[in-house]
């Protein structure tokens, strides 16, 4: 459904990949592994659709995304979540955060409404963020501000907060990498719920053992490419490329 | 009023002129620094967003004007504003000299660095990530606007604090370009609290201006006080 073709992306001179090919279909996980700074984050953003690659096209569906015009681009872009290794959440209560992106997609009337109820005292919201935040189990914690979340709490609410517009793709750019295992856990779980609920997930990774729990397939990212990319079993028991091996060994050190 | 305290005190007997002179001065305060200051929000916050976001060359040097700018010499500015709406200026056609507007128009000039300055200080410390994540669900460049606004809105309260200030506490351009008139029935035209205390206490009237001072310090104490409430509290985020 989302598809990377041929992508090469730098800043200035620098370059952070070449030729880079990645797909994501409803209802699987891909996870991409490489050390950190190899450009897997640049990779997400793109797929986010943040910015152009430098050559190569990024296509949803059969549509290539940066030839449309930017307000397509915006119903493309509001088909896709994202979860950053931070929370990244806003200074308010749960609720609101997890709102977020129902309220950006509602007309201008009703955002203005809300806001002035909100003024004036609680408001109810539309029941998707209540329940997005009981996937990550935080049901409890609705109106709470997020200043009293722990840390791993904060991820859940970010990955809730991702997930109540009902995304058709997840993007999770190491999203347990700061979490203990509990909330990792809960967040794999979330994870694997949400490809239950054909969302495609595309989760980038310094982990292999979680790319082995939650992924159908893997994407090795190495010096600034993707090297290999195969069904999770394949790649782990039976790698093609011998950096491959090396790297899930333990013998390659970036 | 009794007939002992007019005798007592003659400051007493004037009172029934006096308030009515002090609240036409007050009223005229207020409106000229709250329209400057709110005219001056509407052009300094998306101005204070456009720098804080952008990466371009002389970035750095346009920051430092802007700081520079918060310190300049209302008396300065006065002037200029004055050359500006005079006859010969090139708002002359406006007829604005002496008028309530030169002196809004003076203040705005007087609050704008001090408002864009603290707003773009305060906008440039919300995390990038903060507002990729508002983008990256779904948001158009106008809500990761909002959103910084939002997340920024203790600073621009401080920014609107300072810039409101710094335009009523000033004495010299609104003397320049307002001229400082009252009309013989005791109302103020272009006279504020400042310059009203300028005049009362250079006639020796220290009465009158200890209880403009006064006045002038509640109201400035006052509106920090809403402002620090909006800010501290969950004002529209809720």
């Amino acid at each position: 459904m989302l598809d990377a073709r041929n992508i090469h992306h730098g800043y200035g001179a620098e370059t952070v990949f070449e030729s880079v090919s990645l797909s994501v279909t409803p209802g699987e996980v891909v996870a991409i592994i490489g050390p950190s700074g190899v450009g897997k984050s640049t990779l997400l953003r793109l797929l986010a659709l943040f910015d152009s690659p430098n050559r190569g096209t990024i296509e949803y569906g059969d549509t290539d995304v940066w030839d449309v015009s930017e307000q397509r681009r915006l119903e493309f872009r509001r088909r896709i979540g994202m979860v950053f290794q931070e929370a990244s959440l806003f200074d308010a209560s749960v609720r609101r955060n997890a709102e977020y992106g129902l309220r950006v997609r509602q007309p201008w009337t009703d955002r203005l409404r809300h806001e002035v109820a909100s003024l004036v005292g609680r408001t109810n919201g539309t029941g998707a963020e209540i329940e997005a935040l009981e996937t990550v189990g935080l049901g409890e914690k609705v109106e709470q501000d997020v200043s009293s979340l722990s840390g791993g709490e904060a991820q859940r609410v970010a990955f809730a907060r991702a997930l109540a517009y009902d995304p058709e793709i997840l993007l999770l750019d190491e999203p347990t990498s700061d979490l203990d295992p509990r909330n990792t856990a809960l967040i794999e779980d979330a994870v694997l719920e949400a490809r239950d609920r054909d969302i495609g997930v595309v989760v980038a990774t310094h982990d292999m053992h979680q790319a082995e729990r939650i992924a159908d397939r893997v994407a090795v990212f190495l010096e600034n490419d993707i090297i290999e990319v195969g069904r999770t079993e394949d790649v782990f028991d039976d790698p093609d490329d011998e950096r491959t091996r090396k790297f899930i060994d333990g013998e390659l050190i970036y | 009023m009794p007939l002992e305290l007019a005798t007592v005190s003659p400051l007493f007997a004037e009172f029934p002129f006096e308030w009515n002179y002090i609240r036409s001065i007050v009223r005229v305060s207020l409106y000229v620094s709250l329209v400057a200051v709110a005219l001056s929000t509407l052009f300094s916050l998306p101005i204070a967003l456009l720098i804080g976001f952008k990466e371009f060359r002389g970035k750095t040097l346009l920051t430092s004007i802007i700081n520079t700018g918060m310190g300049f010499p209302s008396v300065v500015v006065g002037l200029i504003v004055l050359f500006a709406v005079s006859g010969q200026g090139p708002l002359g056609s406006l007829d604005l000299v002496f008028t309530p507007e030169a002196m809004i128009l003076s203040q705005f000039v007087l609050a704008t660095p001090v408002i864009t300055g603290v707003s773009l200080a305060a906008v440039s410390s919300v995390e990038q990530n903060v507002r990729d994540a508002a983008y990256a669900m779904g948001g158009t460049r106008f809500d990761v606007a909002l959103v910084t606004i939002k997340e920024a809105r203790y600073g621009i309260a401080t920014a609107l604090l300072a810039g409101f200030g710094r335009a009523i506490s000033e004495v010299g351009s609104v003397l320049i370009v307002g001229g400082n008139i009252a009309g013989a029935d005791g109302e103020s035209y272009t006279r504020t609290l400042t310059t009203a205390i300028q005049l009362e206490a250079r006639q020796g009237r220290f009465e009158t201006a200890m209880i403009l001072g006064a006045i002038l310090v509640v109201l400035v104490l006052l509106v920090n006080a809403i402002v620090v409430r909006l800010g501290s509290g969950n004002g529209g985020y809720r």
